[in-house]
């Protein structure tokens, strides 16, 4: 195996046509290092990403906030600039795995790992990112459900595309984020459920909603039916719970011997969509 | 294939050439010797194998061994100073906060890495610090009153 440290984008183009397929983007590592030595991944060489200076930023740039891709969840969830627009973004960053996790572990790779209940994957899916992704043909902008391609399976090809960067369009001033979690312990473990909502309320009034929840189905899947139901209508507890009813129409929950079975998921998914979208209500003062 | 790793570990130069497939923890042990980082489950999932990099707690099983490359890397030998325990390794002895041994080199190497960044932690901060270091024998309260006493004893000291 071969081990290339890139130290720019250009670095690691080259290393893709360089070797064809057989190099793969190592970012983190936390869970391709894993995946390597049980075979469920291989390569012959692993570009390290994490030393890339501009994949190492969080900044501001035409009215977006940019995370670049070799940005550790612990940087997210300690970024000033982060609390100030999606403090919900640093709760689901800094919820992953343990610190020692989260000092190397990354917002991108959360995503492209593609466990469908990641839990930093999760808090950012609501807020509708711009996912920079570039290869050898060029540059392209995929949306969260467009970077998974399968329950456990991303559509980026690590040996031939690396996600550059997540932007985040900077919230209207009645636009809120919220992330909430299912859990057994608070460290080192994965969420029995979790969910993510972001809203943008004029005069008590939901003008804009995104909903997330998982693990439900592939990736952090869309509660379409609740989001439809609270379109235009006021955000208040009576709807904040019904959302959270019809977010089983959306939900497909496998049982899991340690983290919950189907039944009790349905009991408890409604109470967990509920408090995201109420939490939307409280940090706008509604509720 | 081979490669060149150079880094600092334990205020000493390093180079050696490693395969890149190894892992920093496996490189600590069976290279340089230094077997106090414990191998538990070497999924991530204990934190027996956490080391400080560049300033940081880090899993040692997850880290490949080339991504310690210009790193400044400490582990628990490195913590004791000219035969004398670090005041965190004290007050581990001092409350009793070690039962079977097998968790205190991650605990320590976590505990410091806290402290050499935030003098006065609070208690959740210093559960947040420890949440990935298991102890099966399960002595977590002891733990997060010596940690809390190292860092009173540091800040008195300074």
């Amino acid at each position: 195996m071969k081990y290339i440290i890139a130290e720019s984008v250009d670095d690691v183009l080259r290393a893709f046509s360089e070797n064809d397929g057989k190099a793969m983007v190592l970012a983190g590592g936390t869970d391709l290092v894993l995946d390597a030595e049980s075979g469920k991944k291989s390569s012959d060489a692993w570009i390290d990403i994490m030393r890339i200076p501009e994949l190492k930023e969080i900044k501001t740039e035409d009215n977006k906030i940019v995370i670049g891709s070799a940005v550790t969840l612990t940087e997210i969830a300690r970024s000033e600039l982060i609390k100030k627009y999606y403090p919900s973004l640093c709760k689901g960053a800094g919820t992953v795995g343990s610190l020692q996790i989260r000092n190397a572990a990354t917002l991108t790779g959360n995503i492209v790992s593609a466990q469908p209940a990641a839990d930093a994957a999760m808090a950012l899916a609501p807020l509708d990112p711009e996912i920079v992704v570039v290869s050898n043909e060029g540059e392209r902008i995929l949306n969260m459900e467009e970077m998974y391609s399968g329950f456990g399976k991303s559509a980026i090809d690590s040996t031939r595309e690396l996600v550059k960067e997540v932007r985040i369009h900077i919230p209207a001033e009645n636009e809120k984020a919220s992330f909430i979690r299912l859990e057994l312990r608070k460290s080192l473990s994965l969420p029995m459920l979790n969910a993510a909502a972001r809203a943008r309320v004029e005069n008590g009034v939901i003008k804009e909603i995104m909903i997330n929840m998982a693990p439900v189905g592939v990736g952090p899947k869309r509660a379409r039916a609740a989001e439809e139901f609270l379109l235009g209508k006021e955000l208040n507890e009576e709807n904040a719970t019904e959302a959270g009813k019809l977010a089983l129409k959306d939900a497909n929950p496998r049982s899991n011997p340690l983290r919950g079975s189907k039944e009790y998921r349905e009991e408890t998914l409604p109470v967990i969509i509920e408090r995201a979208v109420a939490d939307i209500g409280v940090q706008l003062g509604l509720l | 294939m081979s490669e060149i790793l150079k880094c600092i570990i334990n205020d000493e130069e390093i180079e050696a050439l490693v395969d890149p497939d190894m892992r920093l923890v496996d490189f600590l042990r069976e290279r340089m010797q230094l077997t106090g980082t414990k191998i538990g489950c070497k999924k991530g999932e204990c934190g027996a194998c956490t080391i400080i990099m560049d300033g940081k707690a880090v899993n040692s099983c997850m880290v490949p061994v080339m991504r310690a490359s210009g790193s400044v890397i400490q582990t628990i030998e490195g913590v004791e100073k000219n035969g004398r325990l670090h005041i965190i390794q004290e007050e581990f002895i001092n409350k009793g906060a070690i039962q079977c041994g097998f968790c205190t080199p991650g605990m320590i190497m976590s505990s410091k890495a806290l402290l050499d960044k935030n003098p006065s932690p609070t208690s959740d901060e210093v559960k947040e610090a420890l949440g990935g270091n298991i102890c099966r024998c399960t002595g977590y309260r002891k733990i997060e009153e010596a940690v809390l006493s190292a860092a009173k004893r540091l800040r008195e000291e300074v």
